[in-house]
Parts: C-alpha cells; structure tokens; sequence
C-alpha cells in the first residue's frame, strides 16, 4: 500500500503539468482580447495603450515565450498575477479556498448524513410511503437546478420569513473575525468571537444547504440501491436469524458493505465542488474558488484561470487517491497495487 | 470481531452527527440580535466591477464611484448634473482662446494624511494619468504642459483650444493624488510610467486621495469598504462607514433591500423595482444619461457592403422605438434622437426617432434590395443598465423582417465581441455608452465619423472610408473654441451630422432605478460621478 501511495504521489506532478499545459494554451488560444479587462473598451483603440498594456502583462511575446516563462515562475511557486486583481494568483488562490472548503465541507456534511439516512431508510422500508418521499427527495436534489433553488429558498428564507441571512459570508454590516485561517467560524472561535462564530454559521446555513441538497441527492441513491443489494444477502439474513436488532443489522451489517461505493462518490463530488460551487457562489455572493475562476472566465484573465485549474486538478488527483485509500480501509477484502 | 475499519466508520458517523447538531444548534443558538446590526455600516449592493483602484488605471461604473468620492476632481458638478462646481479649485480662468487654465487651489483642503494638497500634486496626478496610458488617459490627450506656478495655483496649456476640458475636469478619473505617499509606494508619474510604475497592487489596498473617505478594505469578489476622511471638510459626511457588498444581480439586490440586509441599489431594472413590496424601501425611477445604441458598419468584411447610406437609412425607419423601450425597459426609457443623451448641450429640439415601414421598404427597393438579405447580427452577451442585449436584439431581429432583412443573432462573450469589432468588424451590433462627465465633445469624439475615431475605425473606416463625415471634424474644431453661447449651436449641428450617418443609431436611454431604505436620504445619480456618498444620510 505504501509503494502505491508513493508511485500515486509521484505521478500527481508530472498530471499536474499536462492539466496546467491545456489550460494554458486553451486559455490563450481562446477568441477574445483580456486587455478589455485591463485597460477599457475605449483604449482599445489607442496603439499606445495596448502596446504599453501587452508589456506590462507579457503578451508582447510569442505564445511559446509566454509558455515557457509560466512554467519558469511555476517551478519557483509563483502562479503569476491576476490581470483582475492585481494580486498574485497564488494570494488570491489562499484567500478564496477557504471560503469554499469551508462551504464545501458544511455541504458534504448536511448532504451525506441526510443522504445515507434517507438511503437507509428508503431501502428499509422499500415500497412505502417512506421510500417514495426519500427518493422523491433525493430526485429534486439531484435534479433541481440550483440557481433556482438558490433563489427561491433565499427569497423564502431572508427575504419573506427573515429566518436567515441574504448573500455573503458575514454581515457587511459588521466586521469580519481577523483573518488567521480564513475559516470564518475557526477564525472567529480562534479570536474568542461568539457571535462573529454565530454569525459565520448563521451565513453558511443556507448556501450549505443548497449545495448539500445536491449531494443529498446523488447519497441517498447510491445508499439505497447498495443497501437493497447488502439487505438481501445471505449474511443478514443470518445475523437477523441470531436475533441481531434492527438497528445493529442496517448500521453493523449492512451500512458498512453499502458505504463503500458511496465513498467513491463522495470523493468525486468533494473534488468537483471546489471548482463545481460555482452557482452556489455566485448566488450567494460566497467569494470562493467558484466565483473567482467564473470572474477570470469572464475577463480571460489568463494566470488566474490556470491557477484555477491548478487548484481543480489537484483537488480530483488528490481526492481520488484519498478515496483508493479509504475505499482500502473500508472493505479490507480489497488490497492497492 | 470488530475491525479497525468498522470503528473507522463509526467514528466518521458519530463525528459527522455531532458536527451536524453543532451546526444546527450554533445556527439557531447563535443567531445575532438585530442590535448587533445597527449603529453600523451603511450597505451598498452593487455588482462590483472594478478593474482597478488606482487612479490612473481605473476604469468602470464602480471605479467611478470609488474615485468621485475618494479622491477629489479640481471641479465638481452640481446636482443639476450641467453647472460645474468649485471643489479642490476654488476659482479657474480661461484665456480666450480656450487653449490655457489657471486654476487657484483651496488652501484648507487636505489628504487623509493630514497633509495639504498642493499644485505640485496636481501636476503629478495628471501627468501619471497620461504616462501611465491607462483606461482613462484619453482624458489628457489635449494636455501639453502644466505648471506648479506656486503651491495653490496650476496653469493648464493645451495643445489647441478644447471648450470642454473644464468639463473633463469633473471626471472622476481626474482625481487628484498625494504624490508624496504615492511615490514612496512606487508610483512614477514622468514619461515611461507605463513600464516603471509599480504602485497598482499598493493602490489596491490603500488610497491617498483629499475626498469625502478612504478606502478601508477591498476584497474581490465580496466587498468595498470605506470609512469617513477625517481630514475631510468639504461637507459634513453623514455615514462614517460604508460597504459597497457584491451582488450580481438585480432580483437578489431587491431581496437585499427589502430584507434590510442593504440600503441603496442602482443597479435594479425597472421590472424588478416593479415587484418590491416592502414599505421600508423607496424606489424612485430617474431618467438616466445612459444609452443603448445600434451600430451598422459598412467597412464589416461580413456583410458591410450590403449597408450603403440608403439601407442604413432604412433600417433607422424600421425600428420600433416605443416598442423597443417597452419590450426591454417595460416602458420606463426614453427615446434618444442623437449619440449625444437627452440633456447634454445641443439636443434640445432634436426630432425624435419614429419608426417609418414604408419609407423604410422604399429606400431599400431604392438600394436595390426589395428583397431583402441576410445579416449577421453579433452583440455583447449581457445585461446592461437593466437591458437584456437578447431580448433587445430579439426585437431589433423582429423589426427588420419588416423590411426583409433576415437578422441571424449571435451573442457573445465581451471580449470576444471587442476582438471581432477590432479584426474584421460586425456588420450590425448594440452596445451601450455611459457619460464620463456632462460635456457633449466626448460622444462626438467617440462616435463622430472622423478619421481614426474610435467608431470610425470600428465601423471600418481603414477599409472603406466612404462614410467619413468631414464636416464632423470641421464641426468640431468650432465647438472647442467656441464660447459658452455659441457651443449649443454646434453641438446641436454635430448632433445632426451623427444621425444623418446612420452609424450609432441609439434605441433606448434606459431610466435608472434609485432604489434605497426609507431611512436613506441623498441619494442621486450623478452623471459624471454615478453617486456622490457624502450626500447620504440615514435616519
């Protein structure tokens, strides 16, 4: 296992390269100008403007120039800087994943507890009314769009019932918790805030749900076929007739054999929301990972979307190995070569 | 047996369930009284698109709110949007061929630092703006030389007469800076400051400007926070804290204000102000100086030659301008005669535009195209002063198949569309144009068919340049040196050169929504400054 770790590990960098080359030349080669961005509509017409513009940000030089000098700054860890921002990629990068693990986590939370306890019971009591509202759950989770979503819980929640707060992480009407891990409710438990931590919760409630709901979703699913699969097997069968509970056969028999495919899953859809967040971010004015890769989308700003790719492509590379691991732990039946 | 694996997976399970309940109980057990919210920041929500905040790079609807109100112009304009207004200049004189300015500064007025602003800042901050060839360095192109001829007066000469710089003057982007602070923070201001200057990701955290705040705080992608200049005497500030807070779209900044989570948006489109119910929100509809036009260019190499002087004249009948503001505005625009908006100095009396179908067939059976013909139709993907471009070119689509012109639409990204415009040109496409200060010389240097203007070039002057209007030009050098009582004349004939090109033809000057708590006074729409804080007071 530990030499499957190591190779896997090795491997990581030399993937990383070839993601960071297609982003690169996609990023470059797509149609459109990023001096728009930089300098105006309007100075889009000043020679003077645009040369001045292309040397300052290094787009005076040819494409394979160009190329070679990103990776030259990559090996020292530099990832450029933001022709948005002005801040160097990497600054922006260490700011905004916070704001998106921490969304992120609190939707894998709510969404894979909610998920494995309506797959559970769906699959326990197959065929009820139970089963039918559980998976009618699970499909408006996993089918309703979540700009949509996003919308009308806001608007029902913040705006009609005034229960939860509107879009952000924090009220702009106060000051945030001093930046240490940029985890707002680490942060604020950190410097001794309660009701900054309150208020971070407070924030995070419903955009956690609405992504949650999606992960909900695909769980609850996955858990009650796996489970309809391990309820029918034999060794159940005969740990009821040892007169196991209930509760012991679904949570000790048969949960731990219908986890492992969920775990896979869960893995993917961590990864995938890092940079998959993006409605969620946008709607709810979360200033993570989602919102800046859409900004340098949007204004092509080169360093900025590479960066970002950067961060995508090792979240999945990381996750998938993360999930080989667990899937290990989880069902000692299978061995990593 | 119990695996290590198995505990494995109880813990994770009874972690997760505790961590569920933390998150439920601390949401509910924590929720911060409405106390904690009062006394506080006053809240802005806008869809943030900063470029830049410094003040030689800036460029956008938010940097000009960011430079009106912390960095100070030498002249103000007043609320009637037309008659300038001392600010760091007290006094200006012109010589008499409008070619020279002196300029006497306030002696009280003063950075956030604490220290005087003087004549030599002045020349400093213009000269970076024009060396810096940044977003608005256009604004100096007349520049040709300024001189510190003492520490309160500034003598500004030109290259040749320009009527309007005063006017330019009011343009936020002509704030002026501490040179001191900014040069100890790299900011070079001589020729060759487009390479050497250094202070852009300084001016991305810090400001060093005379106005009413001071830049406290900029997160991209989440919030402008500023706080009141203390050195600041102007005018009596009446909010110490506020927080530009970004939010995309109209639909959530309405939530936003009726759930009282903000106190002013301008960026609602008039169906949406429709739908607020709250009684604590005020939304008031103004006319605004914005404009959304339609651009024909016969230099196109995709379908330009189709668009001779009759066929543009046609498609200009073909329109349905009532329709067109009610189906993208809901009614709440106004129709614009001339690329110069409804106000500016000469377009009082200007006829306004009519939708004319059988004028409109006879000149295009006069252009040979009884017919009719294909035409591609590219437009920036987005939504603009409440205007959706789909919708807008949807109804443009509709209004040419009256006269047999088959509109294929292809919306795009911005900077795609700006590549394409630069490369090969589009024969038909909208955009938009907002005012950088109240003076009408700017729409004619933008959209007058004068060589290398910036339409000139994009409608494809270098290929074709039969539509060249050289009475523009001519037009043009009058009216900066014409005197106050002359100028109107001019620009009303400058404004009938434009229209008689039927280049830029306009559609609809969208109004604008001044949506804000009831609480909130002051606010308005500037037009050289978007909105001035210092105004806003909150009960």
């Amino acid at each position: 296992m530990t030499r499957y770790i190591v190779r896997r590990l090795i491997s990581i960098p030399l993937l990383l390269l070839g993601i960071v080359s297609i982003a690169f030349f996609i990023s470059h080669t797509t149609q459109g100008d990023p001096l728009i961005s930089i300098i105006g509509d309007r100075q889009m017409d000043n020679p003077d403007a645009v040369a001045a513009a292309k040397a300052r940000w290094g787009l005076d030089k040819s494409l394979p120039e160009q190329y070679v000098t990103y990776l030259q700054n990559l090996a020292t860890g530099d990832l450029g800087t933001s022709f948005r921002t002005k801040q160097p990629v990497a600054t922006d990068l260490l700011t905004r994943l916070p704001a998106t693990l921490e969304l992120v986590i609190a939707a894998m939370l709510i969404g894979s507890i909610a998920g494995i306890v309506l797959g559970i019971l769906a699959a326990r009591f197959r065929d009820t009314v139970i089963d039918h509202l559980a998976r009618l759950a699970a499909l408006a989770g996993s089918s309703t769009p979540v700009f949509w979503s996003g919308l009308i819980l806001l608007y029902i929640f913040s705006v009609v019932l005034g229960w939860l707060p509107g879009p952000g992480r924090f009220d702009a009407r106060a000051i945030a918790p001093q930046s240490i891990t940029g985890f707002l409710t680490i942060d604020a438990l950190l410097t001794g805030d309660i009701r900054g931590f309150g208020q971070a919760v407070y924030h995070l409630v419903l955009p956690a749900t609405v992504l949650g709901w999606t992960v909900m979703g695909i769980v609850s699913r996955l858990v009650r076929a796996s489970m309809l699969d391990v309820l029918s097997q034999d060794y159940i069968v005969a740990a009821r007739a040892r007169g196991a509970g209930e509760l012991r056969v679904l949570l000790n028999h048969a949960l731990r054999n219908a986890l492992v495919p969920t775990l896979t899953i869960l893995g993917f859809t961590f990864a995938y929301l890092i940079t998959g967040a993006v409605l969620t971010e946008t709607i709810f004015a979360w200033p993570g990972i989602g919102s800046y890769a859409v900004d340098a989308t949007r204004n092509l700003d080169y360093p900025a979307i590479i960066g970002v790719t950067i961060v995508g492509g090792s979240a999945f590379l990381i996750s998938n190995l993360m999930t080989d691991i667990a899937y290990a732990f989880a069902d000692p039946r299978l061995r990593l070569s | 047996m119990k695996t290590s694996s198995n505990r494995g997976i109880r813990r994770l399970a009874d972690l997760s369930l505790a961590s569920a309940i933390a998150l439920g109980v601390g949401a509910f057990a924590l929720l911060p009284g409405k106390a904690a919210a009062e006394d506080s920041a006053l809240v802005i929500a806008r869809d943030i698109d900063i470029n830049s905040l410094d003040p030689s790079r800036a460029w956008c609807d938010t940097c000009q709110i960011y430079m009106s109100n912390v960095y100070e112009t030498l002249i103000g304009l007043d609320k009637d949007n037309k008659t300038l207004k001392p600010r760091l200049a007290t006094k200006w004189e012109a010589n008499a061929d409008q070619s020279q300015f002196t300029f006497s500064l306030d002696p009280d007025a003063k950075f956030s630092d604490g220290t005087p602003v003087e004549a030599k800042d002045v020349k400093w901050s213009m000269e970076r703006l024009e060396n810096i060839k940044g977003g608005a360095s256009y604004m100096m192109d007349s520049v040709k030389s300024i001189e510190a001829k003492d520490a309160h007066t500034v003598v500004v000469t030109l290259s040749g007469p320009n009527s309007e710089f005063l006017n330019i003057l009011t343009a936020p982007y002509t704030g002026i800076v501490n040179s001191k602070v900014a040069t100890e923070n790299g900011a070079v201001a001589t020729p060759g400051a487009d390479t050497a200057d250094k202070a852009e990701s300084w001016f991305m955290q810090h400001s060093a400007g005379s106005g009413a705040y001071e830049l406290v705080d900029y997160k991209p992608g989440e919030e402008l926070r500023f706080k009141a200049n203390p050195a600041y005497k102007r005018t009596k500030i009446g909010v110490a804290n506020i927080v530009i807070k970004e939010t995309k779209d109209s639909v959530t900044q309405a939530q936003q204000l009726e759930s009282g989570n903000a106190d002013v948006a301008m960026q609602i489109d008039p169906d949406t102000a429709k739908t607020i119910k709250a009684d604590s929100v005020s939304a008031e509809t103004v006319p605004s100086y914005n404009f959304l036009y339609v651009a024909l260019s016969p230099g196109a190499k995709e379908g330009g030659k189709l668009l001779t002087k009759d066929v543009r004249e046609a498609i200009g009948l073909a329109l349905d301008y009532d329709g067109i503001i009610d189906f993208t505005v809901g009614g709440a625009g106004s129709k614009i005669a001339s690329p110069i908006p409804n106000g500016f100095p000469g377009t009082a009396g200007l006829p306004e535009p009519k939708q004319d179908l059988e004028k409109a067939k006879e000149l295009m059976k006069k252009a040979g195209y009884a017919d009719g013909f294909e035409l591609n139709d590219a437009f920036p993907n987005m939504n603009v002063y409440g205007v959706d471009m789909s919708l807008l070119n949807q109804k443009i689509q509709q209004d040419l198949a009256k006269i047999n012109i088959k509109v294929k639409l292809t919306p795009i990204e911005f900077s795609v569309w700006r590549d394409r415009v630069k490369s090969e040109g589009i024969a038909l496409t909208t955009l938009f144009f907002a005012p950088d200060y109240y003076g009408s010389a700017q729409y004619v240097e933008y959209f007058g068919m004068i060589k290398d203007n910036p339409w000139w070039n994009r409608a494809g002057g270098k290929r074709d340049a039969s539509f060249t209007n050289p009475q523009t030009d001519a037009t043009l050098q009058k009216v900066l040196a014409a005197s106050e009582v002359e100028k109107d004349g001019f620009y009303k004939q400058l404004a009938e050169q434009m229209i008689s090109d039927r280049i830029i033809i306009p559609v609809v000057s969208p109004n604008l929504v001044l949506a804000h708590g009831k609480n909130v006074s002051g606010v308005r729409y500037s037009a050289c400054c978007n909105l001035m804080m210092d105004e806003i007071s909150r009960q």
